[in-house]
């Protein structure tokens, strides 16, 4: 067992019997009997172990969760989880053992008589491995449980899920400090010529190496790992997702670096940029606002203000600099231990499960400060991303690789 | 022994109680702790019928046969009378049976994996004892 719950004293630890009883006294308030879990991130923050494959969690109104996954990794999972093997049970294309049967005959030993409420993950997400229980398995669930009601409840875990404890935090810190290890190791082999005869999944492999040699599990991101790109890839319109190619790197054009890093569920997210010399002075104009609009807003960040008010204020210093045309004008996206991307905050605004603009920062959300800027005319574009704290007056940023933009020769 | 006993008699289970002690030490069971029970649906007589095993470090502690209701074990296969029987005269894999859904398993997944080379030990001696099925 690796999970950090014995030892309080570890940095990364997280007291997730104590999570546990927090979503059991939601289920109390709500009449809900029985969670079935199945979103990656509700069993990442539930069981603390990587979930791959598909998975649930089924949480009863007292005592210890079970997770059920496919029988393949369930030792796996069991052995990285603080939950022991009898409460991690692999299904497989068995009798009596595929996910239906298995956990509706479970679920039915929980419930009195076979009635009651059972919460259930409903809903929709950009995130493709988000893991919501799909029609299918609904039906299915549905008549194996014919005396239940499924209701949605997912919301119980987004909220407790919200403001990060100090372990949590502290695991991010860490995958951060490892992502800042692979950007000296890309910048050490692309200084002096180095980069002559790259391409950008050669890049994302030397980052990779780096991360991992440090003790990064692997490059999270389904983005397609280490993002990067290079030349016209760096500036496509609003292009903030860019899985490396086998383009090579050249003289006169940006590179985008975009590398990722977990380490115990935590995640580590920071993009650095670089222009391959010789820049030109568009390159650099371009390049300087980029910076400036980079720092204006990790300076703005703090508790109370909203994606919408950060974002008018930001796009009203890029107008006024006169590069607005070229800014995503969005400036954050959420995040939480592994499985839990992109959405800020709750499932409350005018657009279900997108952000609401008008969600209000609280002291120790975490979310990634993220900007992209593109300019398709020039072939040129930039992307900033780092995980930060939100703080009273203030943001912490996990990533302490210095904000630059470096000229390669 | 001489002749044949019927399939899930009192002389079958005492047949194979004989022949698992012989044949299966201890050391070979793993010196495994825990119980399987096994429910025969459809027999020819019209009943259910359950084979439970009791191991206890490797020993088989308890063997029992009967109709009525079975006794829980950790792991427990339902199935029909005729599906069993083919197992036990190694005419189908119990394995097959089990993907195919003839077979219906109860228990943890991940254990009974670790289990599946020693129910196939066992499933060897039942096939040895002569019976009428």
């Amino acid at each position: 067992m690796v999970s950090s719950i014995n030892n309080q004293n570890d940095p990364y630890f997280i007291d997730f019997p104590g999570r546990l009883a927090q979503i059991q006294k939601a289920m109390a308030e709500e009449n809900i009997d029985v969670y079935l879990g199945s979103r990656l991130r509700t069993l990442s923050w539930v069981t603390d172990a990587f979930c791959p494959w598909r998975s649930y969690i089924v949480i009863p109104a007292e005592g210890l969760p079970t997770a059920f996954t496919f029988v393949i990794d369930a030792a796996r999972v069991a052995d990285d989880s603080w939950l022991d093997e009898d409460h991690v049970l692999g299904f497989a294309p068995m009798g009596g053992q595929d996910q239906i049967d298995q956990i509706a005959d479970f679920i039915k030993g929980l419930l009195k008589n076979g009635r009651g409420r059972i919460g259930i993950e409903s809903g929709m997400s950009n995130y493709l491995p988000e893991g919501f229980l799909t029609h299918y398995e609904y039906e299915q669930y549905k008549a194996a449980l014919s005396g239940a009601e499924l209701v949605n409840a997912h919301t119980i875990i987004d909220r407790l899920a919200l403001i990060k404890d100090e372990g949590t935090i502290n695991r991010f810190r860490e995958a951060s400090r490892i992502v800042d290890v692979g950007h000296q190791a890309v910048y050490d082999a692309i200084i002096n010529g180095g980069y002559k005869g790259m391409t950008e999944t050669e890049i994302a492999g030397i980052a990779a190496l780096a991360m991992r040699r440090a003790g990064s599990e692997w490059e999270w991101s389904f983005t397609g790992g280490n993002e990067i790109a290079c030349g016209y890839r760096t500036g496509l319109a609003g292009g903030a997702c860019t899985p490396a190619s086998r383009k090579e790197i050249k003289a006169g054009e940006p590179l985008m670096v975009d590398i990722h890093s977990m380490f115990k569920l935590g995640l580590g997210d920071h993009s650095h940029n670089y222009l391959i010399s010789p820049a030109t002075d568009r390159q650099w104009w371009h390049a300087n606002n980029f910076l400036d609009i980079v720092s204006l807003t990790l300076k703005t960040y703090k508790a109370g203000t909203s994606p919408a008010l950060l974002a008018e204020e930001m796009m009203d210093f890029a107008e006024e600099r006169e590069f607005a045309d070229y800014m995503v004008p969005g400036f954050e996206h959420g995040i939480g231990m592994m499985g839990d991307e992109w959405r800020i905050g709750l499932n409350d605004g005018p657009f279900p499960y997108w952000t609401n603009p008008d969600h209000i920062y609280r002291e120790n959300e975490v979310l990634i400060c993220a900007m992209q800027y593109a300019c398709p005319d020039d072939d040129i574009g930039f992307r900033y991303e780092n995980p930060i704290v939100i703080k009273k007056d203030c943001c912490e940023e996990l990533s302490k690789y210095p904000l630059g933009i470096e000229e390669i020769k | 022994m001489e002749g044949k006993v019927d399939y899930l008699s009192q002389e079958w289970r005492d047949e194979i109680e004989k022949r698992l002690k012989e044949e299966i030490s201890p050391e070979r069971m793993k010196f495994l702790t825990t119980s399987v029970t096994y429910i025969y649906k459809n027999c020819p007589d019209g009943n259910d019928r359950f084979l439970h095993f009791k191991i206890d470090d490797g020993i088989f502690s308890s063997i029992l046969v009967d109709t009525g209701d079975p006794p829980d074990g950790e792991f427990n296969v339902t199935g029909d009378y005729e599906v069993f029987a083919k197992i036990t005269q190694g005419i189908m894999k119990s394995q097959r049976a089990l993907m195919g859904g003839k077979l219906k398993l109860r228990g943890n997944m991940v254990k009974a994996l670790k289990l599946a080379s020693l129910a196939d030990r066992m499933n060897k001696v039942f096939a040895q004892v002569p019976a009428n099925y």
